[in-house]
């Protein structure tokens, strides 16, 4: 038995195969997901998705979205999400490290915001291409 | 004489004309090719989120989250978004637009409009002073991004400001010479009613109200996003079906014209003939 897992985004469909294991970022905690699981809706933080295949394993960094699984069908909808080797590692470490200083010094709410999901952003690139 | 070169002049003018259509013709069917394929692709996300409305509405049939519930107070204002271009040239396609917002407006005159696309601008302006929005030169791009911000206005408006509801009217496109008028009520949201509804009772992680609250935005971002796909579609198809006709009109000018340019071409002749022959016929006698 295996999982069923598709990828929607609102302009395309990002991927669609079978798979054993997921690991989800929820917004309360990563969720596992194996065959069997119980039927759940949540929403998405920004962070690494993980997807055992046989041999294989594929590394996403998604930014938003919302999960549903539902006897071995699991659904992610999202507006941004990057496959591992679409990720420059430079690029997302300097986007960490401007986002850091931003942070540091802010007087608006609104930067102060940008500024923090930036940095969520650059941090779940990160931990996607960690290993 | 100077007829016949005002003639020509005509005809020249005309046959430039022509090309400027016929041009615009083929540019609005490649984009018409590129809007019909986005809106393709939207098509699994939309229906997917749909889906997922509907079962949660069918599992919570009695939520108090006001995306999902009616407004009691039935006195409360509306909320209007009208989807027009920001160019002309596309025949019918604004006016009727203008038209059934006119209608809605004499039936609601308590609503509150908002514009997208500069030509339905224009004219609504005239009609009411209850503009409240405006959003311009979104269909070149047609980001998902930008349409994001539009939603993000509208609830904000209909979660503070107790608006009853909130409707569209937008043009869908049902093919390239067929534009169908439709004015749909996106808040509170009803799902279409469908037999596809998930039975299987959900977790909701952290909860019932913020997955509600981010499935429904999250529907009504892809509602318009779907709504603005259509209104293109629809606006390079009219587009299209104008300039064909536009195009005709000029051959058909273009020959009548040349039918008269070849009539006077040939009766200066013959007068210059008879002037010959007759002053010929002077000489000899």
């Amino acid at each position: 038995m295996s999982l069923h897992l598709k990828i929607i985004q609102p302009y395309r469909t990002v991927a669609e195969l079978e798979c054993d294991h997921v690991i989800i970022p929820g917004i309360d905690g990563d969720i596992g997901v194996s065959t069997g699981h119980t039927p759940l809706l949540t929403k998405i933080r920004p962070g690494p998705l993980v997807v055992f295949q046989k041999d294989t394993k594929i590394n996403y960094a998604i930014h938003d979205g919302f999960v549903s699984i539902e006897k071995d069908k699991i659904r992610i909808v999202c507006e941004i999400i990057e496959c591992g080797d679409e990720i420059d590692q430079k690029r997302a470490e300097e986007a960490k490290k401007r986002a850091e200083e931003r942070l540091k010094d802010t007087e608006s709410d609104i930067d102060f915001r940008r500024a923090e999901s930036s940095l969520r952003r650059a941090v779940a690139r990160l931990q996607s291409i960690a290993d | 004489m100077s007829n016949i070169r005002d003639i020509k002049n005509r005809i020249d003018s005309v046959r430039n004309t022509r090309q400027i259509t016929n041009a615009m013709k083929m540019v609005a069917a490649s984009k018409l090719r590129k809007a019909q394929d986005r809106i393709v692709n939207a098509r699994p996300y939309a229906d997917y989120l749909e889906f997922m409305i509907r079962s949660v509405k069918y599992k919570n049939p009695d939520t108090e989250h006001p995306m999902l519930t009616e407004n009691q107070d039935k006195n409360a204002k509306r909320l209007l978004v009208v989807m027009t271009s920001d160019r002309g040239l596309c025949g019918s396609f604004n006016s009727n637009i203008i038209r059934s917002t006119k209608v809605y407006l004499e039936k609601h005159p308590d609503t509150d409009v908002i514009c997208i696309g500069r030509k339905g601008y224009e004219q609504i302006s005239k009609l009411t002073s209850s503009i409240i929005d405006k959003y311009f030169n979104l269909f070149n791009e047609m980001n998902f991004n930008d349409i994001k911000d539009i939603t993000k206005g509208v609830l904000n408006l209909y979660l503070n400001n107790g608006y009853a509801r909130v409707d569209v009217i937008y043009n869908e496109f049902k093919s390239a010479i067929q534009q169908n008028i439709i004015e749909k009520q996106i808040l509170p949201i009803i799902p279409p009613e469908s037999p596809a509804i998930s039975q299987v009772d959900y977790l909701y992680e952290p909860d019932e109200n913020t997955v509600i609250e981010e499935l429904g935005t999250k529907y009504i971002d892809v509602e318009i996003w779907r709504m603005m796909l259509e209104s293109s579609a629809a606006e390079q198809g009219a587009r299209m079906t104008a300039m064909d006709n536009a195009t005709e009109n000029a051959t058909e000018l273009i020959d009548s014209l040349t039918l008269l340019h070849n009539r006077a071409r040939q009766a200066a002749i013959t007068t210059e003939i008879i002037e010959i022959a007759s002053g010929a016929e002077a000489i000899n006698e």
